[in-house]
């Protein structure tokens, strides 16, 4: 296995081309800029096309559209740019068109709007939040896979880390197993035949062959939800055995704290970590496994407490649940401030320790 | 075993050329890489920093480094937080007479006039790679063969008339140190 | 001297115009009496039949009256977000090149919502067809102020209506498109009158073959009756178009082009 040392971006775009995407529409947006470039490089190559769009909006549609006619397609951008997509994303997931969402997000203050979401309907976003580049190499490929599995957009959730780290990678197609046809993709051969085919959120059908409506579909779409809740959710941990302590993180900031746990139980600390891998399912039930034993459920997230509410939900017992995280933005409003560092975080949770946890 | 280097200087020095040629270097050895960049927007004069590691398996180590092996300080200035983060012991190349050496007590510290022996090889621009011919020197971290292969990877085609040049510093660079080489082997692969 | 030989019975009963309907029609349509829309549909559906592309057309369809073609048009279809159509058609046709692929939105869906997906994709020159269908009006919302809506027209919210001072002027689409090097072929006509009924039928003709041959990008827009957004009788709602909003869209073409 030959490694290549790409760029975080460079290696996305390449998994992206090598899982079969072919269409991509973006806006610029640093740090997500990166991924832009790189695809509309390496896309036509590989007989692609890459458009810098003329705003998120049409960017996402774009895709849209390039999804509903059967291609692998994607978009991205992050903060602002995600919040204009929002209504897009909402679409495609009650019209069941399946596309890739690439939130190469400033830092993680977008976890609300990745898992709640702003759009409207009874929708979710499986989203995936890779801890560093090679595993966003998998990532990437996974969640063209999750999309057409279930006929829905998936977003990967990245960061400055994960677009701009240079690393030694191997970028190669992965193989998640077989997926259903795509026979109600929009191909144009349905004209004129009786059965032509419709992509339409209300689901009303044609005249001659009425479909669900919007009541049933609506709630056909719900289940589904459901039911990818209850078996895509991902997640990592260890010590869980012994540890009195479990720190609570997901993507770059789960590495930092995987990084740090390490550390402290080479001091003697009785300390485990737990990383949601899909931040949406979140792994609930593994966590409230996870904590089931543990003092203390310290949860460290670079934003004000997001992630928070969902360890609260589903720790074993939420009076053991603290928050050791917090905004932290560099200067420029484009990276991750001076928490997401090893030696700040070992502090955090060498005060958390001292302090009393529930008995 | 996994080393790290900080890098750190200012824009225009070559800094980030040449951290990525050493990434590159040894990742054509078939080695794990890592490089994280770190400048404030490329100016001239600017803060620029970048950190290289290199292991044999997967790496461990943070794209922001919870500590270093050793150093390049190409500039005293902006260099204060890359240093505060150097495990003692560790090699330091430093940029003579810009850096002061009593700056890092600590370290297994060698100095070289970078910009003169850059001069001397008329390869006046190419500081960043007589400092990066002189750390490998030390360190061994990859072949010298491969720095030069990858210095030429990285090369834009309209900048490959300079690839001699920067051999040259590359070599210069090695040579400008007389490493005693015993109190480090253990760093050489 | 035999003129017509009428020794057999015909080959199809007689039938009224009205009753006859295109093959790539499903069923009965559900707007008001007198609505221009549905006419622009079936001479729309006639072209796509007439020039064979039945079998490789992808059609996108906006927020408006005319979004419940969906269920009675034989065509592939997406129904995409208000105003999105010429972006989602885009990415359609950028991975299925082979087929024709057209938009049809109201002026409160391109004029309003989605001003800027139709231009940015008349200016890439988008090998797309996007059919307006302008009747001056939110029809489906109830008949309110849109950025078509003509100078002195009484709607919902511009109950003494329009007013330049308080709500500004209208935006003529296919002027604007016109103006743009992308955009191949662009055509304004009217379904308010037989003649106009053809002449429309011709420039969307016109417009697909455009799109088929590569040129660019092109637009039709078609001025259609609303008697139930104007507040008039149904059988007065061709003749108060011709008094409005032809007077300030003029019919022809703006941007042909040529073989
Ligand atoms: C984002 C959004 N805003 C508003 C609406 C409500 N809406 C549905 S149809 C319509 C007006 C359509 O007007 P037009 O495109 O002119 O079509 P007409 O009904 O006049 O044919 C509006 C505003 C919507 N569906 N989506
Ligand atoms: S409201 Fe106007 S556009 Fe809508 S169906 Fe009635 S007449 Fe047609
Ligand atoms: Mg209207």
């Amino acid at each position: 296995m030959t490694l290549e040392l790409l760029e975080g971006s460079e290696a996305i775009a390449a998994s992206a081309i090598a899982a079969g995407c072919r269409f991509f529409a973006g806006y610029p947006m640093s740090p997500f800029t990166g991924l832009l470039e790189n695809m509309s490089r390496q896309l036509p190559l590989a007989g692609g096309v890459c458009l810098n769009a003329e705003s998120e909006i049409e960017g996402v549609n774009m895709t849209l559209g390039a999804a509903a006619a059967g291609a692998r397609a994607a978009t991205g951008s992050c903060g602002q740019g995600i919040a204009l997509m929002q209504e897009a994303i909402a679409e495609a997931a009650l019209n069941e068109t399946p596309f890739v969402v690439f939130n190469m997000a400033r830092n993680q203050q977008d976890y609300f709007q990745a898992t709640r979401g702003g759009g409207w309907g009874d929708y979710r976003t499986i989203t995936l939040a890779p801890k560093d580049v090679p595993e966003a190499v998998e990532h990437v490929q996974l969640a063209f896979h999750l999309a057409d599995k279930h006929r829905a957009p998936v977003i990967f959730y990245g960061d400055p880390l994960l677009a701009q780290t240079r690393i030694g990678v191997s970028v190669r197609p992965l193989d998640f197993g077989p997926l259903p046809p795509k026979d109600w993709a929009l191909d144009g051969t349905g004209g004129g035949t009786g059965g032509s085919r419709q992509v339409w959120t209300w689901a009303m059908g044609k005249a001659t062959d009425p479909g669900p409506g919007p009541d049933r579909h609506w709630r056909a779409i719900a289940e589904k939800f459901a039911a990818i809740d209850a078996i895509e959710s991902r997640s990592e941990q260890a010590h869980v055995e012994d540890a009195e302590t479990l720190v609570v993180a997901f993507g770059s900031a789960a590495k930092f704290v995987e990084y740090v746990v390490e550390e402290l139980r080479a001091d003697g600390h009785r300390i485990g970590w737990f990383r949601p891998v899909t931040l949406w399912p979140f792994p609930g039930e593994a966590l409230a496994a996870a904590t089931a034993d543990v003092r203390r459920v310290l949860v460290f997230e670079l934003n004000a407490g997001q992630m928070l509410d969902d360890v609260r939900i589903h720790a074993a017992d939420r009076s053991a649940v603290r928050f050791i995280g917090g905004v932290s933005i560099a200067e420029s409003g484009l990276a991750y401030g001076e928490l997401m560092d090893a030696p700040v975080i070992r502090d955090r949770i060498r005060t958390a320790l001292s302090e009393g946890g529930r008995s | 075993m996994e080393r790290e280097l900080v890098v750190t200087g200012v824009g225009g020095q070559g800094i980030q050329l040449l951290a990525k040629t050493l990434a590159l270097a040894a990742t054509r050895e078939g080695r794990h890489a890592m490089l994280s960049a770190d400048y404030g927007g490329e100016m001239r004069g600017g803060p620029s920093k970048a950190s290289v590691v290199i292991g044999d398996r997967p790496l461990r180590a943070l794209p922001v480094l919870a500590s270093a092996w050793s150093a390049i300080v190409a500039h005293h200035r902006f260099s204060e937080p890359a240093l505060a983060r150097l495990r003692p012991g560790g090699p330091a190349i430093l940029n003579l007479p810009l850096v002061d050496p009593a700056s890092l007590p600590a370290m297994t510290v060698y100095g070289v006039d970078a910009a003169a022996v850059a001069k001397s090889v008329e390869a006046p621009q190419a500081i960043g790679f007589v400092l990066l011919g002189a750390y490998n020197a030390v360190t061994r971290l990859v072949d010298p063969a491969s720095l030069v292969a990858a210095m030429q990877e990285l090369l834009p085609p309209y900048r490959r008339q300079h690839a001699a040049a920067n051999a040259r510093a590359l070599a210069a660079g090695a040579a400008a140190l007389d490493v005693p080489g015993a109190d480090l082997t253990e760093v050489s692969r | 001297m035999t003129v017509i030989d009428t020794s057999q019975p015909p080959s199809e009963p007689a039938r009224r115009v009205a009753d006859f309907r295109p093959s790539l029609l499903l069923g009965e349509h559900s707007l008001c009496p007198g609505c221009g829309e549905p006419v622009a549909l079936r001479v729309l559906l006639e072209v796509l039949q007439e020039l064979d592309i039945v079998q490789r057309t992808i059609g996108v369809v906006g927020h408006g009256c005319y979004g419940s073609f969906v269920r009675i048009m034989d065509v592939d279809v997406l129904q995409c977000l208000h105003g999105r159509a010429p972006a989602c058609a885009t990415g359609i046709k950028r991975v299925r090149p082979d087929c024709a692929v057209f938009t049809m939105q109201g002026d409160g869906d391109m004029a309003n919502e989605g001003l800027q997906e139709v231009l940015h994709a008349a200016a890439r020159g988008e090998k797309i067809t996007c059919v307006l269908l302008n009747n001056g009006v939110f029809g489906d919302t109830g008949g309110q102020l849109t950025a078509a809506t003509v100078l002195g027209q009484r709607t919902k919210t511009s109950l003494e209506g329009r007013d330049a001072e308080t709500h500004g002027y209208p935006i003529p689409v296919a002027d604007l498109v016109a103006g743009l090097r992308g955009a191949a072929y662009v055509a304004r006509g009217a379904v308010s009158t037989a003649g106009g009924v053809a002449q429309t039928k011709r420039m969307l003709r016109r417009a697909f073959e455009t799109q088929l041959a590569g040129a660019g990008f092109s637009l039709v827009e078609i001025l259609t009756m609303c008697p139930t957004g104007w507040f008039v009788p149904a059988p007065e709602g061709p003749g108060y178009l011709g008094d409005s909003m032809e007077q300030a869209y003029p019919l022809g073409e703006l941007t042909t082009w040529r073989h």
